[in-house]
């Protein structure tokens, strides 16, 4: 098969609100997949169900033709939209614990993004600002030769010098045979690196396809569809 | 599985080794200003008995919130986006969590112990070393009934761990609300009330006992005992154990570790 996800009639409900609503789309192996939406879209929770920490409501997910689990956690790199190592660590404590966890782990990758991201093994976890954060997080998952990227948020929240670094970082460390997924709604920023975009509303699907065919089609960049969609 | 535990160990030893540090030098201190304030051996253990005992029940309760915490955490914090996105079952993630608890309670319950008869045997006249304090034990305590104290210590402290790790993790399934996070609590009494219930029940309507006196090897019918008392040692001057209510613990255990694991797996939304 060539797709990497494919999720059939996805619904997420917390209490009384719905997050996802009959969702349904086909992610193809290879390719820059962007999920564009305002905050509440539904971004977050579709990524969360990806990754095994939210489970559906109804509806099916397969990744690699798996349903989600301990494989599909293995060739998974996420990167979440928080600080999530664990506070006793020291930067090469992270860098063990991926080591020892993920067999696609490369650490000489990861010491030549640290120092890209002039980030220093000794660093303790608790002492990172957030942009700090931000970039060692996305050194631990771009050092992984995963069949999937999921990346919420990369560039949210850190200063444009970081924002500049952290792209680059996932442009010149995308392998061309994986798939990754960006959520992100800092359009403009991030447009560029996408091969295609799907476009999330109030948990529904509103709009999808090729970034480059959208543009041509409509005359308009990425940001600009985007801002059509969401006005409305 | 052993690769998370070693995360779990490195994660927590500070805490665990401090804890250690500390407490021996209180024993230590203990014991010295007694030797001092009375410029002769200990006559009286009785003062220091009271006193340790106090900071060691405080240890292990403090020991305990902190393993506890360390599980609650998982469930309620930022750390639970790592340790639920490893590629690891259920199973594996509480097995190194009930893993590492037992390893901690098993150093501090056979450091704190030893260190105080070491220092017994350093600061009192009357025992001149640690050999005449293990036999004078050998004597009182049977090789099996040694076995069995750690059989039943094993398993009541998994029962009594999983019973917590199940209460929280049912409590995030139940109630996602953060600020109620508190009521896995209550969940904890009721359930630890039904698990003794159950206990006693089991033991009154089947009263077998297994003998772990030296006399005899034989399983028997002792209607003495107390129903549900699964050790009666005080109460008969005889040690057994109620087969029925042992099982039924056993069972229980390993129903409350497959639960948990299978909501952690299955069910939990961060």
């Amino acid at each position: 098969m060539n797709n990497i996800v494919e999720i059939k009639n996805l619904t997420k409900i917390y209490y009384d609100k719905i997050a996802l609503d009959n969702l349904n789309l086909k992610i193809k192996k290879g390719k820059v997949v962007g999920i564009l939406g305002p905050n509440g879209s539904g971004k977050t929770t579709l990524i969360k169900i990806l990754t095994g920490l939210l489970r559906p409501t109804s509806g099916e997910v397969l990744i690699d033709q798996q349903k989600i689990g301990v494989y599909t956690k293995s060739i998974i790199s996420y990167l979440p939209d928080r600080n999530y190592l664990y506070k006793w660590m020291k930067i090469e404590d992270a860098c063990r614990l991926f080591k020892d966890f993920y067999a696609d782990f490369d650490a000489n990758r990861f010491a030549e993004l640290l120092d890209f991201m002039q980030l220093k093994e000794n660093m303790k976890i608790d002492t990172l600002s957030k942009g700090m954060h931000e970039k060692l997080n996305l050194a631990l998952a771009l050092a992984r030769k995963a069949k999937l990227y999921i990346l919420d948020e990369p560039i949210a929240g850190v200063d444009p010098v970081a924002r500049d670094q952290i792209l680059d970082a996932i442009i010149n460390n995308y392998n061309e045979n994986s798939s990754m997924l960006i959520t992100t709604h800092l359009v403009s920023e991030m447009e560029n690196i996408l091969d295609e975009v799907v476009f999330l509303k109030e948990g529904r699907l509103v709009s999808k396809g090729n970034a480059e065919q959208l543009r041509e089609e409509k005359g308009k960049q990425i940001v600009e569809i985007y801002k059509e969609i969401f006005a409305q | 599985m052993f690769k998370y535990i070693k995360y779990e160990i490195k994660g927590t030893y500070r805490y665990i080794l401090g804890t250690m540090a500390f407490v021996l030098m209180l024993i230590t201190g203990f014991y010295t200003y007694l030797v001092n304030a009375s410029r002769a051996p200990i006559n009286s253990i009785g003062f220091v008995s009271l006193l340790l005992g106090l900071t060691l029940f405080g240890t292990a309760v403090a020991t305990f919130l902190y393993i506890v915490g360390s599980f609650r955490k998982e469930l309620y914090e930022d750390r639970g986006y790592l340790t639920f996105t490893l590629p690891l079952t259920g199973k594996q993630i509480v097995g190194a969590k009930l893993t590492v608890a037992f390893i901690w309670f098993f150093l501090l319950g056979t450091v704190f112990p030893l260190y105080n008869l070491m220092m017994i045997s350093i600061f009192n006249a009357a025992v001149h070393n640690l050999t005449e304090i293990f036999t004078a034990i050998a004597q009182v305590i049977s090789f099996k009934q040694a076995l069995f104290f750690i059989f039943n210590t094993v398993l009541k402290t998994s029962n009594f761990l999983l019973l917590v790790y199940f209460s929280i993790t049912l409590s995030r399934v139940t109630f996602r609300n953060k600020k109620i996070g508190g009521l896995w609590f209550v969940l904890f009494l009721i359930l630890s009330w039904l698990m003794s219930y159950g206990e006693t029940k089991i033991a009154s309507l089947l009263p077998y006992y297994l003998n772990l006196n030296l006399q005899s090897n034989n399983f028997m019918l002792n209607q003495l005992i107390l129903n549900g008392m699964t050790l009666d040692f005080f109460h008969t001057g005889s040690l057994t154990a109620n087969i029925a209510s042992n099982i039924y613990v056993l069972v229980v255990t390993v129903t409350l570790f497959l639960a948990t694991s299978y909501l952690i797996e299955k069910k939990i939304d961060l």
